[in-house]
């Protein structure tokens, strides 16, 4: 493609995102009772996506494609870690050019993305970093590097439980430490891993107190917002996102206080799971919470898993933190690229318990085969703890909104008749 | 959970230990210049070569009697071993693996020799799991020895002559604390090759090769003679009767492997066994550096009986990675 309609794509495909961005954010906005606190991820997802996109310039970035890589790392090496996945209808649609038009929309948008971007990036950008987790992202390793992007591949192993596995996943990124000094031309020391580590555990500190506040009965905060202020993470400036989030909690444990719900009583608690939901993307969360529902915990790469596990090294030294930053991104993992994944059958049913869970809604995007052939697994584990399933396959264009909001809705009224009848059973 | 009990979770177990070590050090090697003495079937090595000493590990004596003829060992003597053992497993009971943990001097020696390591910057070294977990089963060979041996001294085995008493006591004359302890309080002596007769000689060699073996070892690998410690065989058998308690609540672990990394006996089994609820293993010493460096709340706990002495806790994981990012 030519520079001239090149520009001209990316015009109209920033118009459209524009579109879908203000779509989804009137749509959040539109629930009552918001905290003030998010205003500051509204206002951020607004300058992001509506208007030119302004890029970190001054710093180094080193972009990813995947929750596996180790922002540790990256921070260490003075640079910014910016997490591509897209979550825009507007770039999927370009990326299907790209891909087989069964291909994972997560993907397909994300080289959309890359595709109408490339010459928005300049020198910041050191190298796109892509863990082989499934098969579309390894194949997008090719597709972009094609592209001219500089593509970094980290090697991840398809199991966990083995110490083969371990070592090799240990030996990847202490490999991908040694590279990223090439990249950022930034020494990475122990006293910066450590500040790094420092700032990453504080998130994480964080983000669990969030968890505890969304989870709270009666909840605190919709899940949609919550997927938001996590979505947030991909991009924001760590330090800022910090504050944001501190700023909220407070917030929040000011309602706690004042008996402030998130929503009505009767709402019935959903657990969400499956494919991550991206900004804008938020079509299920969304719904799910406009029919009577609120999500009062979710298990996806977009949310939760970023978080739930903090590094824990021994000895100061980078011989044994850096392999202790790989054990973190490896082993707690619960990706569905991974085999065999029973923790994150435990973990769902864990979570179901912990946060009192109605029932569970499983989205799939549509060509992310993992996660289409988990469906099964996890229904039946669900079922013999006696949680329902609600399993919905979708994508990223708006087409099924009609269909899905019935189903959504006949779900979460199955779980009212169902919990009624336990209150009169008892 | 009450206030006291969320303090004791967010302090660091291990600076803790640290300081417990140098006490019951100090008490086990010179308790006898305050006349001290706790008995002489500790449950630990405290060594009996040592002059003012203030108690004793129970495997010397144990050696004796063993040598013993079986006549003897079934008649009134027999009363005495008894006793011997019901102390030593007394001791054990009331505070499970923590003597390894927590009182061992030997343990204790290895724990200082990895801090020098540290301090001096240089690096563990890797090795493969399975087969170390192999050689780790060496231990139960040698308790094995240690009574069979023995034995053999009062006893004869399918018609082979008896043992003379030069092998009364085998593990002591290859145990590193008989070499090393005595060094603390200034007795060189057993550092010296036994010459009187030829099975001596061959023990002191081999104590003076197995002492050689534990500083390097230890210098690489963490508690790296505890892996083979008949000792911890010993206690093992009689564990599941211990009142201190290491508890895993499986449904809340994310398997992340934190307890693992920390682990200096390396035991996996403490981040992928999620169905166990007891979670000691033979090499355990109950040093609790797992439950420190666990970020999910209830998880792992140490208990006496019903009373919860440490448990994991998510701010305590916080607070306590907190201190060692800032060079704590």
């Amino acid at each position: 493609m030519d520079n001239e309609q090149l520009r001209r794509v990316r015009k109209t495909t920033r118009l459209h995102l524009a579109m879908e961005a203000e779509e989804t954010l009137q749509r959040i906005e539109d629930f009552p009772d918001k905290p003030a606190a998010m205003n500051y991820f509204y206002s951020m997802f607004r300058d992001t996506y509506i208007g030119t996109p302004a890029l970190p310039m001054a710093k180094k970035i080193i972009a990813t494609m995947c929750m596996q890589v180790p922002l540790e790392l990256i921070l260490a090496a003075d640079a910014i870690p910016l997490r591509l996945c897209s979550g825009a209808n507007a770039y999927d649609q370009i990326g299907a050019e790209f891909m087989p038009s069964k291909s994972c929309p997560v993907v397909k948008a994300t080289i959309g993305m890359l595709h109408v971007n490339q010459t928005l990036w300049g020198n910041s950008l050191r190298s796109i970093v892509i863990p082989t987790t499934c098969d579309q992202k390894k194949k997008a390793i090719e597709l972009l590097g094609d592209m001219g992007y500089p593509i970094y591949t980290l090697e991840m192993p398809s199991s966990k439980d083995s110490d083969r596995a371990r070592f090799y996943w240990q030996e990847a990124v202490k490999q991908f430490a040694i590279d990223l000094q090439k990249f950022t031309g930034n020494r990475i020391t122990t006293k910066k891993v450590q500040a790094a580590i420092a700032k990453i555990a504080d998130a994480a500190g964080l983000f669990r107190k969030l968890y505890e506040l969304r989870r709270s009965t009666p909840p605190l905060i919709l899940g949609t917002d919550l997927f938001l202020v996590n979505n947030a993470y991909f991009i924001d400036d760590i330090d800022r996102w910090r504050q944001a989030v501190a700023t909220l909690i407070a917030e929040l444990e000011e309602r706690r206080e004042n008996k402030v719900s998130a929503t009505n009583r009767q709402a019935q608690r959903i657990l969400f799971t499956g494919s991550p939901p991206i900004f804008p993307n938020f079509k299920v969360p969304i719904l799910v919470e406009q029919s009577g529902g609120i999500i009062v915990a979710d298990e996806t790469c977009s949310s939760t898993r970023l978080f739930s596990d903090s590094v824990a090294y021994d000895e100061a030294g980078l011989n044994d933190i850096v392999p202790a930053i790989a054990d973190r991104y490896l082993k707690p993992s619960t990706c569905p690229c991974l085999t065999p994944n029973s923790d994150r059958l435990r973990k769902l049913v864990t979570m179901a318990r912990e946060t009192g869970a109605d029932g569970v809604i499983y989205q799939a995007l549509s060509g992310c085969l993992p996660y289409e052939m988990e469906q099964k697994l996890v229904n039946q584990t669900l079922a013999e703890k006696g949680i329902p399933m609600l399993y919905i396959e979708t994508d990223y264009s708006p087409e099924d909104m009609g269909q899905l909001s019935t189903r959504v809705e006949a779900f979460i009224e199955s779980l009212k008749a169902r919990n009624k009848k336990k209150i009169k059973t008892k | 959970m009450n206030s006291l009990q969320k303090a004791i979770n967010s302090t660091s177990i291990s600076r803790f230990r640290f300081y417990f070590q140098i006490a019951a050090f100090i008490l086990l090697l010179y308790g006898g210049y305050l006349a001290i003495n706790i008995g002489d079937e500790l449950p630990t090595f405290a060594c009996v070569y040592t002059d003012l000493r203030g108690g004793s590990c129970y495997l010397l004596g144990f050696q004796h009697q063993m040598a013993a003829p079986f006549k003897r060992m079934f008649s009134g003597r027999g009363i005495a071993i008894l006793i011997g053992l019901a102390t030593f497993v007394g001791f054990f009971v009331l505070f499970n693996k923590t003597w390894c943990g927590f009182v061992c001097p030997i343990g204790t020696i290895q724990d200082w020799i990895t801090k020098l390591r540290r301090k001096l910057g240089i690096r563990y070294s890797t090795y493969s799991e399975p087969v170390f977990q192999r050689l780790s089963k060496i231990k139960y060979i040698l308790l094995a020895l240690l009574i069979l041996i023995p034995m053999a001294i009062g006893n004869s085995f399918f018609g082979l002559p008896k043992l003379n008493h030069d092998w009364g006591v085998p593990f002591c004359m290859i145990c590193p604390g008989r070499t090393v302890l005595p060094l603390f309080s200034g007795d060189f002596s057993q550092l010296a090759v036994d010459f009187s007769s030829k099975t001596k000689m061959i023990f002191t060699v081999l104590g003076m090769a197995v002492t050689g073996l534990f500083f390097a070892g230890s210098f690489v690998k963490t508690r790296f003679f505890c892996l083979f410690c008949p000792m911890s065989a010993f206690q093992y058998i009689f564990s599941r009767a211990g009142l201190i308690r290491l508890i895993k609540d499986g449904e809340k672990c994310t398997r992340c492997g934190n307890c693992y990394r920390a682990c200096d006996v390396g035991i996996r089994a403490i981040a992928d066994d999620v169905d166990s609820k007891n979670i000691v293993k033979d090499d355990c010493m109950m040093c609790f550096k797992c439950i420190e460096v666990c970020p999910e709340g209830g998880c792992l706990k140490a208990k006496f009986l019903t009373l919860p002495l440490y448990e994991s806790t998510s701010a305590g994981f916080f607070k306590r990675m907190d201190g060692k990012n800032n060079g704590q």
